[in-house]
């Protein structure tokens, strides 16, 4: 307050820093970028020319589009049954206050805080077991139900923030009007909450997309995309991956932004809603 | 929207948590227990066999060597958390204070990179600290070294690379934390006079201290479980516990023996967790108690 200089010097290395830290999150990302348009087949820096060459031949390995096929099904599957499952959830949390809520709550959150590649281990066990009685085997429907106990709590988070604004009074209006409940909750809550629930469908699809430990232990056979690149970069690196890479950021980002959109002019509408209200 | 107090067998209650509660006893409760029992069997010519006896355990705890790399792992685990919270700490504090205006565009940019496929991300670091690197390459015509650094393959690259992958999680929770504060509280302690660095010690940072704690825990807890980045950083020449496990598991087919070390690398996970939990309780209650005071 007293001294303008030191205050400005501060201002300078606080923003400053968060920039340092945005700059670090992204070397690797540049740098893969970088390097999937690099004419050499080593990656190393400085590089001769540019090319296109390694997409072409990242499509031509045979064992590229079935990765992909899995990553996407096991994804798509994944955002459905989570996002079901997590807006329960989240009902169950903002709505209703009954016995035992806390520790159901400690208990639909210990996943995430557990060590992914500790409970993939557990899974495995599971169904390694389960596996030799019932007579089955590792796949789709394993990684699924791995995928979908890690990122229902992140769903959860996401519509519960969306419920804690949304005015309840207006389902009491349509069930005065006569409505079934199957009806309010068709026509009026999940229409007027959905804006939370997209977003969360997004996070999910990509947390499940990219998520590595949890497919390594419960992949039996399959392979996801992040396995294939990991299978590939532990016995040497190639221009592929930096090209996989870069295929991969653009849908991401496109979805990163899609989601906060959505976000934000649900927000809006809230905080529009509130003020015409008072 | 309001709170309904309801009992546990209502209608509402029961279809929204039934779904949820089947899922987690099935395939989250169902495996930690198993994986308990487990570690009181013995494999024997590859096959298990349900014989109960304490084998596994005794061998967990007269091997010195396991214990080498669980105490490599809990410290690289303390090491990261220091740096994570370190590096987190003023960039929550810019973006919730100074960087207002493009906040939004700057967290986009920051989920995005969250996001993206960490088994990539890692990749991306092997290649920007290769001998041969852009690292090493712009070290060189910076004049900054004239001798190529060996970093790639040492457990300093592993280190960056878990700190690089959770330095996001505090970030988070510590900005939460921060845009939670009433401003009014820091007008306040200007007006009696307290200058900057004083308000900050003695208002913003005790209660910023939950988004702190939650981070710090998220950090630990989440580098006991890591073994991409030793892998691909580190060059899996000093191992840490996950990568035993999975050895455990994978090269010497002996489930009992991977399952108890998973359980010893659980229970750390779950003390460190308690911990945390009682420091975020007292904070509030001490919180709540100069509230009242005041």
């Amino acid at each position: 307050m007293r001294n303008p200089l030191t205050n400005r010097l501060l201002d300078i290395g606080l923003s400053g820093w968060m920039i340092a830290l945005l700059v670090f999150l992204y070397i690797p990302i540049v740098t893969l970028a970088f390097f999937s348009f690099a004419d050499s087949r080593v990656l190393t820096f400085p590089v001769q020319g540019f090319t296109l060459n390694w997409y072409r031949e990242l499509f031509e390995r045979p064992d590229f589009l079935p990765a992909l096929r899995t990553s996407a099904l096991v994804a798509v599957a994944t955002m459905l049954v989570s996002t079901v499952l997590g807006t329960c959830g989240a009902i169950l949390w903002m709505r209703y206050r009954f016995r035992f809520k806390q520790a159901l709550q400690a208990l639909t959150f210990l996943p995430v805080l557990f060590p992914q590649l500790l409970l993939g281990v557990m899974l495995l066990l599971w169904f390694s077991v389960l596996g030799t009685v019932f007579d089955f085997r590792l796949g789709i429907p394993t990684l699924i139900i791995g995928h979908v106990i890690y990122v229902t709590p992140f769903v959860m988070i996401i519509v519960a923030v969306q419920l804690y604004g949304f005015d309840d009074t207006v389902e009491d209006a349509a069930r005065d009007a006569g409505a079934s409940d199957w009806r309010v909750l068709v026509e009026i809550t999940l229409p007027m909450i959905w804006p939370g629930i997209s977003a969360a469908m997004i996070m999910a699809f990509l947390l499940s997309w990219g998520n590595f430990y949890l497919s390594y232990s419960l992949n039996g056979s399959m392979r996801t995309l992040p396995i294939f690149i990991y299978s590939g970069i532990t016995v040497g690196s190639s221009p592929i991956y930096p090209a996989l890479a870069t295929l991969n950021f653009i849908p991401a980002m496109g979805l990163v932004v899609l989601a906060d959109f959505l976000r934000r002019r649900a927000l809006r509408r809230d905080t529009g809603a509130a003020k015409e209200e008072s | 929207m309001r709170v309904l107090d309801r009992s546990w067998q209502d209608r509402g209650v029961l279809l929204n948590s039934l779904p949820l509660l089947t899922l987690l006893t099935l395939f989250f409760i169902g495996p930690i227990l198993l994986t308990l029992l487990l570690t009181f069997q013995e494999m024997r010519s590859y096959q298990l066999q349900w014989v109960w006896s304490l084998r596994v355990w005794s061998e967990v705890f007269s091997k010195y060597s396991y214990w080498v790399v669980i105490g490599r792992t809990v410290s690289m685990a303390f090491l990261s958390t220091f740096l994570c919270i370190l590096i987190a700490y003023p960039a929550a504090y810019a973006l919730a204070t100074r960087l207002k205006n493009y906040a939004s565009h700057i967290q986009i940019l920051i989920i995005f990179s969250f996001l993206t496929d960490a088994v990539l991300k890692t990749f991306g670091w092997v290649l920007v600290l290769d001998r041969n690197g852009i690292g090493n390459w712009l070290l060189q015509h910076l004049g900054l070294g004239d001798e190529a650094l060996n970093f790639l393959f040492t457990p300093r690259a592993t280190l960056l690379g878990v700190v690089y992958n959770l330095s996001v999680y505090p970030l988070f929770t510590i900005y939460l934390s921060l845009k939670r504060i009433d401003r009014d509280l820091i007008l306040a302690a200007y007006d009696a006079g307290a200058s900057k660095w004083q308000t900050f010690r003695e208002v913003t940072l005790p209660l910023s201290r939950p988004g702190l704690y939650a981070g710090a825990v998220l950090v630990f807890v989440l580098t006991l479980g890591t073994f991409l980045e030793s892998k691909v950083l580190g060059g899996g020449k000093s191992p840490l516990a996950p990568e035993l496990i999975r050895q455990t598991f994978e090269t010497r087919v002996n489930w009992p023996l991977g399952a108890a070390l998973t359980v010893v690398l659980v229970a750390i996970a779950t003390i460190v967790l308690a911990v945390a939990v009682r420091l975020v309780q007292r904070t509030r209650q001490e919180q709540a108690a100069k509230g009242a005071e005041a």
